[in-house]
C-alpha cells in the first residue's frame, strides 16, 4: 500500500484538503455538518463523481473527454422523452442510454486511436455535433418529467443513506477494483506511461484507449439520467458545468493530463472538495464569482503540490530515493 | 508530379483543406444570396469574426509553442468587464484603461508560462484554473451583464476608410504584424521550442522566457479581443468568454495548426475563423434551424484534423 | 600550452558514477579522438566540455582561464561548439533556418533576412564542399544521413576554436564519411581543436594525431596515434574483463526448425529476407547500421507491416501486432533497442513492469491473483539475478543493466520460445554483458531460439552459432561457426559481391 501512496500522493494531498474543508467549514457554520446537509453534500459529489469517473479513465490513458456535457444532455434528454414519465420503459430506455452512450465513446475512441486525431479535438468535435443535433431534435422545447423511478435513485434513501451515494460507492469500488486489481488496469496504466512501451510489451494499446472513451460516455449517460431525476426533467446545458468539475475533480485527485498517473480514489476525493467548497461559500457569504477563483486557486494548489518540482519534498517524507535520470 | 511539388502540397495539405472548405462554403453561400462578394458583406463577416480572430491569434501562437491556453475565455470575459465598467466618457481615461487591460492581460499570460514552465505543471490544467479565477473574478467586478461604453467606441465597427471598415483594417494590421512577428527571433524561437522543445534547448533557447512571451502574447490578445468585443456588444459581460475557448483552437486547427506544436500559421487560423464564422451564415441562408450551425462545425474540425493526421502518415511513409 | 587541460573531472547521477576523476588534454590544431566503449564516459565528459551537463568536481581550463558554461550558449561563445550523435535540429525548420537557428542575419526591424540567409548557407555549403543538400528543405522530411550532414553544418556555422564530433560519421554512407574526415583534418590544419569520437578504429587512426581511451568512466591513456598498437589500445579500453564477458559455446542446435522465415519486405529497406533459426541456436544478425535490421526485428515482431511468409516451429504465423506476437510458448518475444522508449516504464515498479507482458498467466477473469504475480516476479528476479530492494522499487531508478535485465524478465515470463534480442547491451555495463551472453547461452541450450543483433562485432563472433549479415535488405552471407570472424562479417558489410 506504502508504494500506492507514494507513487498517488496527490491522492493523500487531496483527501487532506477534504478533512480540512471540512474543518474549516465546522468552525465557520457549525449548522453545516448537520446529518442532512452532509446527505445533500455527498448527493452533488456522487453526479460529479460519476461524471469523472470515465474521466479519470480516459485521463489516466493520456487522453481527455471533451464530449461528457452533450453525451450526457442527450441521454438525459432522450431517456426523459422516450419514457414519458412512465416507469415502466426505464426497463429498456435506460440499457438503450448506456449503450448510446458507450456508441459516442466508441465513435470518439475509434477517432483517436485509429485515426490518430488529438483527443481534444475528437472529444470537441463530437460534442458540439452532438449539441447541435440535440438542439436541432428537440427544437428547444421542454420534455416530459423525469419517471418516479429515476427520481428515487437520485434523491430517494435506504434508511439513512441516499440511494445515489450507494451507487456511487458501488462504481467507485468497481472502478478501484478495475484499476488496482485487473489487468485493465495495468494496460492502461501502461498505455498512459509510455504508448510505445506498452505496444511493445503486447498490451492491447487501441482497444484499451477505445475502452476508456466507451466507459465514458457510458458513465456520462449514466449520470445524465440520474440528474433527471434530480431536477426533475431535463434541460438543454444541463452537463455543461460537468466538463470542467470532471477534470477538476480528476486534476484534483491526482491524475496528470501527460496519463500514467492518478486514481479513482483521488478523483473521489477531488469531487467531494469541489462540491464541499460550493456549499460552503454561500455559508461564508461569498459569490459565485468568488467561487470559481477559489476553485482554480485549489486546482492549482494540489496540481502544483503534486507536481514533480515538488515532488522532492514528498519522496524525502516517505524516505523514496529518487534518483536523476530516471525521466 | 514532381516531388518538391508533392512534399509542398503535403505541407500545406491541412492549410490549403481549409482554403478548399472556405471557397466551398462561400459559393454555397453566393449560390443562395446575393452580394456575398460586396465590400459591405466583406465589412460585416470581419466585424463579426475579428474577436475570434484576435483570440485566435494568441491562441496560435501558444498551440505552436506546443501549449494551449484555455485562460483566453476567463481574460476575454474580464476585459470586457473592466472596460464597461471603468470607461467613463473621458477619451484619456478610455485609452489609459485600454493600456492597462492589454497590459494585464499580456502579464496573467505571463502568469501561466511562468507557472507552467517553473513546475513542470500541463498547461491544460494550469490555464483551466486560471480560465475559473478570471472568469470568477469578472463575476465579481460585474454579477451580470451590463456596464457601458461611449457611442464612438461602439462607432468603430462601422467606421471606414477607403470603403473598407475599421475591423477589416484591423485584420490587415493583423497580418502584417503576423508576417513581421514570425520571422522575428521570438516568432522562429517559438515554433521551434513547439516542433522540439529538446532541440531548442540545446540549441541554446531559454524555454522559461518562450513560454512567458507565448502565453503573454496569448493573454494579450485575448484582451485586444475584449477591447474589440466591447465595441460589438456596448457593454460588458462575465460570462461572454467561455465562447471563445474552444472554437479559438478549433479556428486554428481547422487552419492547419497542428496541436503538437511548430507546423502552422495565422494565415490559416484566420481562414478557420471565418469558416467558423460563415457556417452561422451559411445556416441562415439555408433557412435551417440555427442549431445545424454546431453540427457543421464540428464535421469541419473533424475533416480537418483528419486531413492533417492522414498526410502527415503519408509523408511520413514516404520519409522512410 | 594546451587549449583545454581537464583534471579530475567527476560527475555522478544520483548514486551512479558517470564520470570519475577524469584528465585530458589537447591542442589547438590537433585532431584528438576519444574512445571507449558505451558507457566508458565519453558522452558525459563531451556534454560537459560542451556545457550541456554541470559538472559536480574537478576542473577544466580553457586557455588558461576556468571554464565552467552555464548552458551550451555559454560553451559556444567561449569557443566550444558540439555536433552531439543525438540530433538537436527542430523538425519544422528548414536546413537554412536550422544552420543559422538564433544567428539569422536579420534587417533593421527585426525579421530575418532570407536572401542574406541564402548566401550565407550556400558559402557556407561551398567552402567546405558539403554533399548537396536543398536548403529550404523542412528537416523533419531529411534522412538521417542527411540530418546529421546539417548538424555538422550548423557547427560549422559557429567560429569556433573547439570542434566535438560525436560519433558524426555513425549515421553516413561511405563517401559522406570521407568527405567529413578529409574536412575534419582541414579544420585542425586551420587552427581548431576538433575532439572525435568514434568506434570505428580505422577512422580513428587516419585522422586521429592523439587520443585518449576512457574506461569505466575513467580516462585510461593518451596516445600519440602512430606510437601505439591496436592490441595496446583495446586491451586498454576492456581492461582486464576481455576472459570473462564470453561464455562458453556448446552446440545445443537441433534438426528442429523454430522459425522460418520467406520473402520478408518491408518498405524499402527489407527487399525479401530468407533464413531458417533451429531450435537450441543463438543466430546473430550483423552488418552496418540502417541496413534493415531493425525492420527485421520489429516486422518479426508484429510491430511494422510487412509482406512475406514467416513459420514459427512449422505453423504459419504473421503478426499484426506485438499483443498477438507475445501469445505464450509458440510466440515470438523482442528485446527492443531503445530501453527508455521501447522496453520500460520507467515509473512504474519492477513488479508491474515484469509482470505487463503476462497479464493472462496471473489473472482469473480479468481479476490480478496478487500471489501467483508475487511468484512470477521472484521466478524472475532469481533467474536473472535483478538487483532491486523490493519489487516495488521504480524501474527508472535501476542501474542500466539491471533496467535491461527488466526487459528480458518481462519477456522471459512470456515463455515465448523464440526471442529477438536487439542490441541487448548496448548502454549496460560490462558484468551484466558477460550475465546475458551466459544467459543466452542457457536459454539455447533449454531449446530456446535466439535471433540476436548486436553493433558490437565481437559479441556476434563470441556469442554465436551462426551469423547471417544483412546489407541493403538483403542476406548478403550466412557465416557457418567456423567461418564467423569480424573480418568475415565486416567484408559481407560493406563488399558489393555475394560471398
Amino acid at each position: 500500500m506504502n508504494g500506492f501512496l507514494v507513487r498517488n500522493r496527490a491522492v493523500l494531498l487531496a483527501y487532506g484538503a477534504v478533512v480540512l474543508l471540512l474543518l474549516v467549514t465546522a468552525a465557520f457554520s457549525p449548522g453545516f455538518l448537520s446529518a442532512a446537509n452532509i446527505r445533500a453534500t455527498l448527493v452533488l459529489a456522487a453526479f460529479v463523481g460519476i461524471v469523472a469517473l470515465g474521466q479519470t479513465f480516459v485521463i489516466i490513458g493520456a487522453g481527455i473527454d471533451l464530449s461528457i456535457p452533450w453525451v450526457l444532455n442527450t441521454a438525459a434528454i432522450l431517456m426523459t422523452m422516450l419514457c414519458a414519465s412512465e416507469n415502466l420503459p426505464l426497463l429498456w430506455v435506460m440499457p438503450l442510454m448506456l449503450a448510446l452512450g458507450g456508441g459516442i465513446g466508441l465513435f470518439n475512441g475509434v477517432g483517436v486511436a485509429y485515426f490518430g486525431v488529438p483527443a481534444i479535438i475528437m472529444t470537441l468535435a463530437t460534442n458540439v455535433m452532438l449539441q447541435g443535433l440535440i438542439l436541432v431534435f428537440t427544437g428547444g422545447s421542454p420534455t416530459p418529467l423525469a419517471p418516479d423511478a429515476i427520481r428515487f435513485l437520485a434523491v430517494g434513501q435506504l434508511g439513512q443513506v441516499p440511494v445515489i451515494v450507494v451507487i456511487w460507492a458501488v462504481l467507485g469500488v468497481a472502478a478501484t477494483v478495475l484499476l488496482s486489481k485487473m489487468s485493465f488496469g495495468r494496460h492502461l496504466y501502461a498505455l498512459g506511461g509510455n504508448e510505445t512501451v506498452a505496444e511493445f510489451s503486447g498490451v492491447p494499446t487501441r482497444r484499451t484507449k477505445i475502452l476508456t472513451y466507451v466507459g465514458s460516455g457510458m458513465t456520462a449517460a449514466f449520470a445524465g439520467m440520474l440528474m433527471t431525476g434530480y431536477s426533475g426533467q431535463a434541460y438543454l446545458g444541463m452537463g455543461d458545468p460537468y466538463l470542467f468539475t470532471s477534470v477538476a475533480a480528476a486534476a484534483i485527485g491526482g491524475a496528470s493530463i501527460l496519463g500514467g498517473t492518478g486514481h479513482y480514489v483521488g478523483t473521489v476525493a477531488g469531487a467531494l472538495v469541489l462540491t464541499i467548497l460550493t456549499g460552503l461559500l454561500p455559508a461564508l457569504n461569498l459569490s459565485s464569482g468568488a467561487l470559481q477563483v477559489v476553485y482554480g486557486a485549489v486546482i492549482l494548489i494540489t496540481v502544483a503540490l503534486s507536481s514533480d518540482g515538488v515532488s522532492a519534498t514528498w519522496a524525502a517524507l516517505f524516505g523514496r530515493r529518487k534518483t536523476q535520470g530516471a525521466k | 508530379m514532381s516531388t518538391s511539388l508533392r512534399n509542398y502540397l503535403l505541407d500545406k495539405a491541412p492549410f490549403l483543406t481549409a482554403c478548399v472548405m472556405l471557397v466551398a462554403i462561400l459559393a454555397t453561400y453566393a449560390s443562395l444570396q446575393r452580394g456575398v462578394f460586396s465590400i459591405d458583406e466583406l465589412n460585416l463577416v470581419t466585424g463579426s469574426a475579428m474577436t475570434l480572430i484576435l483570440v485566435a491569434t494568441g491562441q496560435t501562437i501558444v498551440i505552436l509553442r506546443g501549449g494551449i491556453d484555455l485562460s483566453v475565455g476567463g481574460m476575454v470575459s474580464l476585459g470586457t468587464v473592466i472596460a464597461a465598467t471603468q470607461f467613463g466618457t473621458d477619451p484619456v481615461n478610455i485609452v489609459l484603461w485600454s493600456s492597462a487591460i492589454l497590459l494585464l492581460g499580456f502579464l496573467i499570460g505571463a502568469a501561466n508560462g511562468v507557472m507552467i514552465n517553473s513546475l513542470q505543471l500541463q498547461p491544460f490544467l494550469v490555464t483551466l484554473a486560471t480560465w475559473s479565477v478570471l472568469s470568477g473574478v469578472a463575476m465579481i467586478i460585474l454579477p451580470t451583464d451590463g456596464g457601458s461604453v461611449p457611442d464612438w467606441w461602439i462607432g468603430f465597427g462601422y467606421s471606414e476608410l477607403l470603403g473598407l471598415a475599421g475591423p477589416v483594417w484591423m485584420m490587415i494590421a493583423l497580418i502584417g504584424f503576423w508576417f513581421w512577428f514570425k520571422s522575428t527571433r521570438l516568432g522562429t524561437t517559438i515554433r521551434a521550442t513547439g516542433s522540439s522543445e529538446k532541440s531548442a534547448f540545446l540549441s541554446g533557447v531559454s524555454i522559461m522566457r518562450v513560454d512567458i512571451a507565448a502565453y503573454g502574447l496569448s493573454g494579450f490578445f485575448a484582451a485586444a479581443g475584449a477591447l474589440y468585443l466591447t465595441t460589438q456588444t456596448g457593454g460588458g459581460s462575465p460570462i461572454i468568454g467561455k465562447d471563445y475557448i474552444l472554437p479559438s483552437v478549433a479556428a486554428a486547427v481547422i487552419g492547419g495548426v497542428s496541436l503538437f506544436g511548430g507546423r502552422g500559421g495565422l494565415m490559416g487560423t484566420v481562414v478557420g475563423a471565418f469558416i467558423l464564422i460563415l457556417i452561422g451564415s451559411l445556416v441562415f441562408a439555408l433557412r435551417i434551424s440555427s442549431h445545424w450551425q454546431p453540427v457543421l462545425s464540428g464535421m469541419i474540425l473533424l475533416v480537418a484534423v483528419l486531413t492533417s493526421s492522414l498526410t502527415e502518415k503519408t509523408a511520413k511513409g514516404q520519409a522512410q | 600550452m594546451d587549449l583545454i587541460e581537464v583534471s579530475g573531472l567527476t560527475k555522478r547521477y544520483g548514486g551512479i558514477v558517470a564520470l570519475e576523476q577524469a584528465s585530458f588534454s589537447a591542442r589547438a590544431g590537433e585532431v584528438h579522438a576519444l574512445i571507449g566503449e558505451n558507457g566508458a564516459g565519453k558522452s558525459t565528459f563531451i556534454q560537459i566540455l560542451a556545457g550541456a551537463v554541470a559538472h559536480d568536481g574537478g576542473d577544466v581550463l580553457f586557455d588558461g582561464a576556468h571554464y565552467n558554461p552555464a548552458n551550451p550558449d555559454d560553451a559556444e561563445t567561449t569557443g566550444v561548439t558540439a555536433v552531439f550523435q543525438e540530433l538537436s535540429l527542430i523538425p519544422d525548420l528548414t536546413v537554412e533556418e536550422n544552420i543559422w537557428f538564433r544567428r539569422e542575419p536579420r534587417r533593421w526591424w527585426g525579421a530575418a533576412d532570407r536572401r542574406e540567409l541564402r548566401r550565407k548557407t550556400l558559402d557556407l555549403f561551398e567552402k567546405y564542399e558539403f554533399p548537396p543538400i536543398q536548403a529550404d528543405r523542412d528537416v523533419r522530411r531529411l534522412t538521417l544521413a542527411e540530418q546529421q550532414i546539417v548538424e555538422i553544418a550548423k557547427g560549422l556555422a559557429k567560429s569556433t576554436r573547439v570542434l566535438i564530433l560525436d560519433e558524426a560519421t555513425s549515421a553516413l554512407p561511405a563517401k559522406e564519411t570521407e568527405w567529413l574526415l578529409k574536412l575534419t583534418r582541414k579544420l585542425a590544419e586551420e587552427g581548431l581543436l576538433v575532439i572525435f569520437i568514434s568506434h570505428r578504429m580505422g577512422e580513428v587512426r587516419s585522422i586521429a594525431d592523439r587520443m585518449t581511451i576512457f574506461r569505466n568512466g575513467s580516462t585510461v591513456a593518451t596516445h600519440v596515434t602512430d606510437e601505439v598498437s591496436d592490441d595496446e589500445i583495446v586491451a586498454q579500453m576492456i581492461g582486464r574483463q576481455m576472459d570473462r564477458l564470453y561464455p562458453e559455446r556448446h552446440d545445443t542446435t537441433t534438426g528442429r526448425i523454430a522459425l522460418k522465415v520467406s520473402n520478408l519486405e518491408c518498405g524499402s529497406r527489407l527487399r525479401g529476407v530468407g533464413f531458417e533459426l533451429r531450435e537450441g541456436e543463438v543466430l546473430g544478425v550483423g552488418g552496418l547500421q540502417g541496413h534493415g535490421h531493425r525492420e527485421l526485428f520489429q516486422s518479426l515482431f508484429g510491430a511494422s507491416r510487412s509482406t512475406g511468409e514467416v513459420e514459427l516451429w512449422g505453423r504459419a504465423a504473421r503478426f499484426n501486432s506485438p499483443n498477438q506476437a507475445l501469445s505464450g510458448r509458440d510466440g515470438i518475444a523482442l528485446v527492443p533497442e531503445d530501453r527508455g522508449g521501447q522496453g520500460l516504464l520507467n515509473s512504474m515498479s519492477v513488479r508491474e513492469n515484469l509482470t505487463l507482458s503476462v497479464q493472462r498467466r496471473m489473472t482469473w477473469c480479468g481479476l490480478v491473483d496478487s500471489k501467483r504475480e508475487a511468484a512470477l516476479v521472484r521466478e524472475m528476479v532469481d533467474l536473472l539475478s535483478i538487483k532491486v530492494e523490493t519489487p516495488e522499487q521504480e524501474a527508472g531508478t535501476l542501474s542500466g543493466g539491471n533496467q535491461q535485465k527488466v526487459v528480458f524478465g518481462k519477456m522471459l515470463l512470456t515463455e515465448a520460445r523464440v526471442l529477438l534480442l536487439y542490441d541487448p547491451t548496448r548502454g549496460v555495463d560490462v558484468g551484466t554483458k558477460s550475465e546475458i551472453f551466459q544467459l543466452m547461452r542457457d536459454l539455447a541450450a533449454q531449446g530456446y531460439a535466439i535471433l540476436f543483433h548486436s553493433s558490437d562485432m565481437p559479441e556476434l563472433v563470441h556469442v554465436c552459432d551462426r551469423v547471417m549479415v544483412l546489407r541493403a535488405g538483403h542476406v548478403a552471407a550466412l557465416l557457418d561457426r567456423s567461418a564467423i570472424s569480424e573480418e568475415a562479417i565486416l567484408r559481407a558489410a560493406v563488399l558489393e559481391k555475394d560471398t
